[in-house]
């Protein structure tokens, strides 16, 4: 009888788990302001790591990510506002709503390829703002406007849970069968077909479990700002900077989308006071550069250049 | 009586937008026919277009019409910049343009959409502005219609007209329509790949800042920087529907979808259910039809 080898979880798993435990453990602590400045930090990793699943692992490239946070949040906003459930069992609602978007989208976009899915995606996000604009229980096109108290506290072990969740079950599906499938249609979705690769089901299970967090992201993003506002929520700068952050962090990683949204997020902070309207002018061009010089990414572009980053970096 | 007039006039209308959707998507259909990337930046290119004929009209007075040949002298300076700093680096030296070089300026060109829209933004501000120029009214039997939209419709279709007869019967045009077939054997027999692709990109930018020029008079007062995002996946769906490469699809397409939109409209009650529809639209033609409608 052959045991299963023991698989160590590795360093970049290590690393993450130690920084998520320490922001857990210090939050009561942290103050109010710089609390809220991390509740946005999550949910942008929270966003970065639901397109990895789909565009870094998988690689369809994903235009309208967006549809899923802004039917997340509007979930969120009219379970809490008019089923009047907790805030916390809103976000589970926007999950929900999520992932059934994600499985009806992707059973019909998930055919095309390249290209023509990314366009597919961009063209439903639009057309689902153009949808919500018209419908009544959603606000008529005004949105929704919640009135729940402020408790940051609730809402950074939320959106952490969702993220230490989300980073896990990453890590699972890179080192299991579901990984190497998914892999293999990245490389080459024909050649993965007639290895016996279910890819049709593969590519629905990533985009459904992308779009699961997606929403839930959507939600505490919607909870944070205490509603849910069509031209705000369907805005596709947020599926800018998902990619912007992966592609900055390095695509299909394990500690990639954690770099990028870093990166994209602190920075986008400091202009929002400092160098106002200038931060997507300043993304866009960053984003138009890395992809035509480094698209390997931050995590890609130092274990190319230092290999004895390899084994630690994922 | 009433509806059946109504009915004819949203048609008429739609036949004449829909010519002015042509041209933006020709453009759109030039560049990924020949370079087979997809510019996720068209909009803002269109947006460019637009914002060249209102300050044209600004400081000179020119009406649009008279804008289109300049805009579209700028947009074939500014497709040659584009084809060199995104398109060269994928395409040189290659056959086709592989998955990953497509997933490279996907991203790259949609950082660009993002750069340009908030630029423009900045330095012209968000509000709306647009050309006050109107021709007037042009009677068919009951129906009367804006002038300025026939003289653009006009225009349009000689664009298109134009551009189909320099790719059939000059030597340039054809040696970029071999080049979007097979671009080994293009260089086989001797056509220079980089020139043929650089002239085929620009001439995409021309049509396209073409077309946003012409959108102007549509558009009362219409013209900011975000209104990419809107005619963006128009001509995304427009090429898709008349065929990726396919030069008279985009025609096909764009009267399709100014029906769709404007008919649409009558029938639906609200502008951007039709609009919402004329998106959708997209998917069944993805998954029924994906050569086009078009034979």
């Amino acid at each position: 009888m052959k045991l299963p080898a023991f698989r160590s979880p590795g360093p970049t798993l290590w690393g993450l788990g130690v920084f998520l435990i320490i922001l857990a453990v210090s939050a009561p602590w942290i103050p109010v302001f710089l609390l809220t400045l991390f509740i946005g930090l999550l949910i942008s990793a929270t966003l970065a790591y639901s397109l990895n699943l789909i565009t870094g692992l998988t690689g369809y490239v994903s235009f309208g990510h967006v549809v899923f946070m802004a039917f997340g949040g509007y979930a969120l906003a009219f379970g809490v506002g008019t089923l009047k459930l907790p805030p916390v069992a809103g976000v589970g609602l926007a999950a929900l709503v999520g992932l059934a978007l994600a499985l009806g989208i992707g059973a019909v976009t998930l055919r095309f390829r390249g290209v023509f899915f990314a366009i597919a995606t961009l063209v439903v996000a639009v057309a689902a703002l153009y949808i919500v604009l018209e419908i009544t229980e959603l606000g008529d096109g005004q949105g929704i406007t919640l009135n729940v108290g402020f408790e940051p506290l609730s809402m950074f072990y939320t959106i952490w849970g969702i993220l230490a969740i989300e980073i896990g079950l990453t890590f699972w599906i890179t080192r299991g069968r579901i990984g190497y499938g998914i892999r293999s249609i990245k490389s080459d979705e024909d050649a993965a077909n007639t290895l016996g690769i279910n890819a049709a089901r593969l590519k629905l299970f990533a985009y459904a479990l992308s779009g699961l967090f997606a929403g839930a992201a959507g939600g505490v993003y919607a909870w944070n700002v205490s509603g849910a506002f069509p031209y705000d929520a369907f805005n596709l700068v947020f599926s800018l900077r998902m990619l912007a952050m992966i592609v900055i962090g390095g695509m299909g990683t394990l500690l990639g989308p954690l770099l990028g949204a870093i990166a994209v997020y602190i920075p986008s902070q400091i202009f929002l006071t400092v160098l106002i309207g200038f931060e997507y002018i300043i993304i866009g061009l960053v984003v138009v550069v890395i992809a035509l010089f480094v698209p390997e990414g931050i995590v890609g572009t130092l274990r190319k250049y230092i290999p004895e980053l390899r084994g630690i970096l994922e | 009586m009433a509806d059946a007039s109504l009915f004819l006039t949203d048609l008429a209308l739609g036949l004449l937008l829909g010519c002015v959707f042509a041209v933006i998507a020709h453009g759109l259909n030039l560049i990924w026919g020949v370079a087979k990337v997809v510019n996720v930046a068209h909009g803002e290119f269109i947006m460019l277009g637009a914002y060249g004929a209102y300050f044209l009209n600004l400081s000179f007075g020119f009406n649009p019409l008279v804008s289109v040949p300049i805009d579209a002298a700028i947009g074939l300076a500014v497709g040659v910049g584009f084809y060199f700093g995104f398109l060269h680096r994928e395409l040189r030296g290659k056959e086709s343009m592989g998955l990953q070089s497509e997933m490279v300026t996907l991203v790259a060109t949609f950082g660009l959409a993002l750069f340009m829209i908030n630029a423009v933004q900045t330095i012209w501000t968000g509000n709306n502005v647009g050309i006050p120029w109107s021709p007037g009214v042009f009677a068919v039997g009951f129906l009367q219609l804006p002038l300025g939209g026939l003289y653009v419709a006009i225009v349009s279709v000689t664009i298109i007209g134009l551009t189909h007869v320099f790719l059939t019967r000059t030597y340039l045009g054809n040696a970029i329509r071999a080049y979007s077939q097979d671009i080994p054997a293009t260089r086989l027999v001797g056509i220079n790949p980089t020139f043929t692709a650089a002239v085929g990109t620009a001439l995409g930018f021309g049509i396209t800042m073409a077309g946003g020029a012409l959108l102007t008079v549509w558009l009362p007062t219409g013209i900011y920087p975000a209104m990419g995002n809107l005619y963006a996946p128009i001509s995304f769906v427009i090429v898709v529907l008349g065929g990726p490469g396919k030069m008279w699809g985009s025609l096909v397409g764009g009267l399709t979808l100014g029906v769709i939109i404007d008919v649409g409209q009558l029938f639906v009650g609200s502008l951007s259910l039709a609009y919402a529809i004329a998106f959708l639209v997209l998917i069944p033609v993805l998954l029924l039809r994906p050569e086009g409608i078009l034979r």
